[in-house]
């Protein structure tokens, strides 16, 4: 009984360390928060910045509602009329499209400088996985959305992607193997990717996801607010400035700067020149798939992995990773800053090599050359 | 029946295909890295022939009259509207004529130097030679080379850009003000 009451004791006190009531107040979030200047500071806008380009990615998200079409018939060309017949229709699109890829890389920055500032030590567990959700939720978003505008690489990088699923059943066994079938099924919704997949994909990008990240955002940051700023590097800072209004006001002048950053490169680049056109066109499918196929370049971490190595060896180390990125705080619990540092490099490296050279890895090591 | 079946067969051998120039197609393709495909010039991406919209095989009368003009557009200047082609496609047909074409058929390199550097006509800012050269696509202004576009879209849209960053910068210097009091107010609430 004294051990059942003292375990329940354990868990009481490790959500009252993390969940402290007593400084649930404006005074202690804002007014008394204070933010250490050292060599790693810039590191503390980039969470302001993901959630910049959130609220880019809302606000054009809610424009682009009014006039987008969710059916296999006309989501092509509803997408046309909102590039070339709406007025601004082209520079909002494209700000959407410019600010969701800057959204993934400015949360993976913050993930890999968390990880190598330690800020996912004792007592901020609940931000770390607050913040690994919201990079799940974020490729949730980057996959669901590639389907909408229906053209030539959305439909059939989409049924690249499901059939990956479906092909990670073989190496499952017994009854395990059939859950990536449903799965797929599940997303699919009928038995090729038509206007049941593009229904779901709609719904969750537009209504599910948009509340889920919402709701952990808003614990992700209650928790930033409630346990401060972490130390960040090894020796205490020597320097500190306030919260309010001094950090945030530089936060705003950051954010007024990247935001006119991606306004002009939304108005002057279309997202999709970085691609080939027949890539763009309708999806027809009598017609002939065009080449080139790939998802967005944010997934080319998995992508040329699964085009280079055996499957079962990605998705071995995918969903090892997926699920040990929940478990940093226990994992590295005693692992030094300096070590973190070299492992967030070596994270680093492979992100950038891979997403810059993914290609020329993949020629090299098929020995084509296309 | 024999005869008129061997006659019907050695016919349809002499009647001449439909011609797409995929040398062209090729040859963009190797110089810029680009996947390209049949709708740089022709109406379907899927080429001239089948029965697909702007295909041979979809075509009705009177655009087969044009097709016919069209394929007897020999010389440059002509004003024949290839009902299979697509602008860009009809612009090359009208610039070099028929003739010409075949020729440089062979040699592919011939054709972006052939061209009108003035013609652009998606009006992207990129003429449609170069467009063939970066394997971007001449009729849609949205896909042409990044660098190039924003350097043709920075200055078209100065005066927006001028207006954007003083908008910006006014509201950032509004706000910064606004936390500023509300910092001096909270002091003095203290006080």
């Amino acid at each position: 009984m004294s051990e059942q009451k003292s375990r329940f004791g354990q868990i009481m006190n490790f959500f009252a360390e993390r969940f402290p009531l007593q400084k649930f107040s404006f005074q202690h979030m804002v007014n008394e928060k204070v933010v250490p200047v050292h060599r790693m500071s810039w590191a503390y806008y980039m969470g302001g910045l993901t959630l910049l380009f959130f609220m880019i990615q809302l606000v054009t998200g809610i424009c682009l509602l009014f006039y987008y079409q969710p059916t296999v018939s006309d989501a092509y060309a509803s997408v046309e009329h909102i590039t070339y017949f709406v007025k601004n229709g082209f520079l909002i699109r494209n700000l959407h499209a410019w600010a969701s890829s800057c959204m993934i890389l400015s949360l993976m920055v913050h993930m890999i400088t968390t990880f190598a500032m330690k800020a996912f030590g004792r007592p901020r567990e609940i931000t770390w996985i607050s913040g690994a959700l919201l990079l799940l939720l974020t490729f949730g978003f980057g996959f669901t959305g590639y389907l909408l505008p229906w053209h030539q690489i959305a439909v059939n990088a989409t049924k690249v992607v499901l059939q990956s699923i479906e092909e990670a059943g073989r190496y499952l066994p017994g009854a395990l193997s059939t859950i990536p079938t449903y799965i797929k099924e599940i997303i699919q919704g009928e038995p090729s990717v038509g206007q049941a997949t593009l229904s779901r994909f709609y719904a969750l990008h537009v209504v599910i996801l948009p509340l889920l990240l919402i709701g952990v955002v808003g614990i992700h940051l209650l928790m930033v607010q409630l346990h401060g700023m972490s130390q960040g590097v090894d020796q205490p800072a020597k320097k500190s400035e306030k919260f309010f209004p001094f950090f945030i006001l530089k936060d705003f002048w950051l954010w007024g700067g990247v935001f006119l950053l991606v306004f002009v490169l939304a108005l002057c680049v279309p997202f999709e020149s970085f691609s080939a056109y027949p890539l763009f066109e309708a999806f027809d499918p009598m017609g002939s798939t065009p080449e080139g196929i790939k998802p967005e370049w944010y997934f080319y971490f998995v992508y040329y992995p699964l085009e280079i190595l055996p499957f079962w060896v990605v998705m071995l180390g995918m969903t090892v990773a997926g699920i040990g990125i929940f478990f940093v705080p226990w994992i590295f619990k005693n692992t030094s800053r300096k070590v973190l540092s070299i492992i967030a490099w070596i994270a680093t490296a492979y992100l950038v090599g891979i997403t810059l050279f993914g290609h020329v890895i993949y020629e090299i090591v098929k020995g084509t050359n296309t | 029946m024999k005869a008129w079946i061997t006659t019907f067969l050695l016919m349809s051998l002499c009647v001449s295909v439909a011609e797409a120039y995929p040398e062209f197609q090729r040859y963009s393709k190797k110089v810029s890295g680009r996947a390209v495909n049949c709708a740089m010039c022709h109406k379907n991406s899927d080429g001239p022939e089948g029965i697909k919209p702007g295909q041979i095989g979809s075509l009705n009368d009177e655009e087969l009259k044009a097709l016919g003009v069209a394929r007897q557009a020999f010389n440059p200047g002509n004003h024949a509207r290839n009902p299979v082609l697509n602008d860009f496609g009809n612009a090359i047909l009208n610039q070099l004529g028929k003739k010409k074409l075949m020729v440089i058929r062979r040699y592919p390199e011939r054709l972006a130097p052939a061209l009108s550097k003035a013609s652009d006509l998606d009006g992207d800012g990129i003429p449609d030679a170069e467009e063939f050269l970066d394997g971007t696509h001449p009729l849609n202004p949205l896909n042409g080379h990044p660098w190039k576009l924003f350097k043709h879209n920075l200055a078209k849209n100065r005066f927006h850009l001028v207006m954007i960053i003083l908008a910006t910068g006014l509201g950032m210097y509004g706000l910064q003000n606004m936390l500023l009091f509300l910092m001096v107010r909270a002091r003095k609430e203290e006080d």
